[in-house]
């Protein structure tokens, strides 16, 4: 069953911004991760489907619902937003509470629990709190209702690393109790850590949807050369090379394949430097994907 | 019921204080009635060296403004002019304050639907503009019987006050109407300070003027005449049914546009 869908979805806001014809599924129990550059449309996409921004076509639902027209599928949502305020005269406890008095269920005993495991102080201000704590404020609000579908827009900025490994695991335990998990972000580590799929978003369209087990597979390299003499500038136009740039002595580029190939190459050279290491999935998308399309 | 809990929780502060500005201005200018009413021949006399077209801005009336009943509409115009920057503070901001605290993207994804939004707040509004006037009018009938210096009707005093009301209802609901309409409203005060004191200047003007009948629908503090109310102890109806009709289209116009409203991201 796909707990997300994405048809056709288009949003303009006049000129450039908005997102087009946006095709999407997530499936019952992934983590699906939604990548790009800031202004891609990632937000657009995110607030359209939780029916805060109408459509200008297509359609956007979760479990098979759209939020506009049937409000209440969103009581097994959790959203944390990127910027993360609330009531601020509010004490946390009483906002928490306020939360859960939307999902007519009893949320005492997850609430204590997840403050426990983010360290927060249920009992101050929310206007006394750091940015940080405002985030966990938040994180504890997405998902102390136990919700089915957890949507995270951008959601490790503010939390210092040891609090983004426990959000971490938090969200893989929900995942593991069979939440789906969809979310986006700009740093490609955290999620190539945990996603199954990713779907990369450039200028309001999906450039590429790919499981990230596949992206890894494809063994993709990004290569540094720093020679004694001159290169060639076209010693590297080889099959499977991306993003080359030569400048007199040093050569950088991505590589797809055989590995072997490259190797041969570079042997041929007299280096003072050389260095191989794992690309990022921005870098793959930008420099393999989007020229195939 | 959470959501018109919540609110009213949020109202609490500020409709005390506007109930307490509102009693102090009736303090204030009651407390000038038996000093008044002791010298009310030099009062009039004063009074009448005005230009009438003065007195008629100001909503001064020779022949009843000795009576309490007389002065108090005087005066009540002040009262009603605060009452009506309460109604539409409250109307514009009501709405619009979860955009500009940025709480928006919190409650708008709760499993509540926009109307049902609206419908909260619409109703905790309307018990802090109810609770506002009742204890208004309740300190007023306490005042008024404490500098009265002879009997005063009851039923005109209740007619007089519940004007009061229906100017905080027309003021709350255009803000509220014009809240949905406006893109983002960065403050409030501003806006309602200057919409309410423009229409009151309007009425004051038209006041001053022939006091044209079709005039008089161009601003809503025109449309109940305290002199008719002391005269007829009733309301002109077609002015009544003009305040009725401009509530119900602000509400149907908030309920439509703020439906169809798009949320945009914080900053």
């Amino acid at each position: 069953m796909n707990v997300i869908e994405l048809k056709h979805l288009t949003k303009n806001y006049g000129k450039s911004r908005g997102i087009n014809d946006v095709n999407l599924n997530v499936e019952q129990g992934e983590i699906f991760g939604f990548i790009g550059p800031n202004g891609a449309g990632k937000s657009t996409t995110i607030r359209t489907l939780l029916g805060l921004i109408h459509p200008t076509s297509g359609s956007a639902t979760i479990f098979g619902k759209s939020c506009f027209d049937h409000p209440e599928v969103r009581k097994e949502l959790g959203y944390l937003p990127s910027e993360v305020f609330y009531y601020e005269k509010m004490r946390v406890i009483d906002l928490l509470k306020y939360s859960a008095s939307f999902y007519k269920k009893d949320c005492t005993r997850r609430i204590h629990e997840l403050a426990d495991a983010m360290n927060l102080d249920l009992k101050r201000k929310i206007a006394d709190l750091s940015y940080g704590n405002r985030k966990k404020v938040g994180i504890v609000q997405g998902l102390l209702h136990d919700p089915q579908l957890i949507i995270l827009d951008e959601p490790t900025g503010g939390l210092d690393p040891l609090m983004q490994q426990k959000f971490f695991e938090l969200i893989r335990e929900e995942n593991k109790k069979g939440a789906t998990v969809f979310f986006s972000s700009h740093i490609l580590t955290e999620v190539q850590r945990m996603c199954d799929r990713v779907a990369f978003i450039k200028e309001g369209r999906i450039i590429q949807v790919e499981k990230v087990r596949t992206l890894r597979e494809n063994n993709y390299k990004r290569i540094h050369v720093e020679a004694r003499n001159r290169l060639d500038k076209n010693i590297f136009q080889i099959d499977g090379v991306g993003d080359l740039k030569v400048r007199d002595n040093e050569a950088s580029f991505i590589f797809r394949g055989d590995i072997n190939a490259v190797i041969r190459k570079i042997a041929g050279l007299d280096l003072i430097n050389l260095s191989v290491g794992e690309p990022d999935l921005e870098e793959i998308f930008l420099h393999y994907y989007e020229k195939e399309r | 019921m959470n959501m018109y809990v919540h609110e009213l929780k949020a109202l609490r502060k500020s409709t005390m204080l506007w109930t307490v500005v509102l009693i102090g201005l009736a303090v204030m200018y009651l407390s000038i009635y038996p000093g008044m009413a002791h010298d009310a021949k030099d009062f009039v006399r004063l009074l009448a060296n005005y230009p009438p077209q003065i007195r008629a801005m100001l909503g001064i009336n020779l022949s009843y403004i000795t009576s309490i009943l007389g002065f108090y509409s005087m005066i009540f115009s002040f009262i009603v002019l605060c009452g009506a920057i309460q109604g539409m503070n409250l109307g514009l901001s009501v709405l619009s304050k979860e955009s500009r605290e940025q709480t928006a993207d919190f409650l708008l994804v709760k499993p509540v639907s926009r109307p049902a939004i609206v419908t909260a707040k619409l109703f905790a509004s309307l018990t802090a503009i109810l609770a506002t006037y009742w204890i208004f009018y309740a300190a007023a009938i306490l005042i008024a019987n404490g500098v009265k210096t002879d009997n005063f009707d009851g039923k005109v005093f209740f007619l007089i006050n519940l004007t009061l009301l229906f100017i905080q209802l027309i003021f709350f609901a255009v803000g509220m109407a014009l809240s949905v309409l406006f893109g983002k409203l960065k403050t409030v005060l501003p806006l309602s300070l200057g919409v309410v004191i423009g229409f009151y200047l309007i009425g004051a003007l038209i006041n001053s003027g022939k006091n044209d009948p079709a005039v008089r629908y161009f601003s809503p503090f025109n449309y109940f005449n305290s002199a008719y109310i002391i005269r007829h102890s009733a309301y002109e109806a077609p002015y009544l049914i003009t305040a009725a009709g401009i509530v119900v289209a602000a509400v149907l116009v908030t309920y439509i546009v703020y439906s169809k409203k798009d949320i945009h991201a914080v900053s």
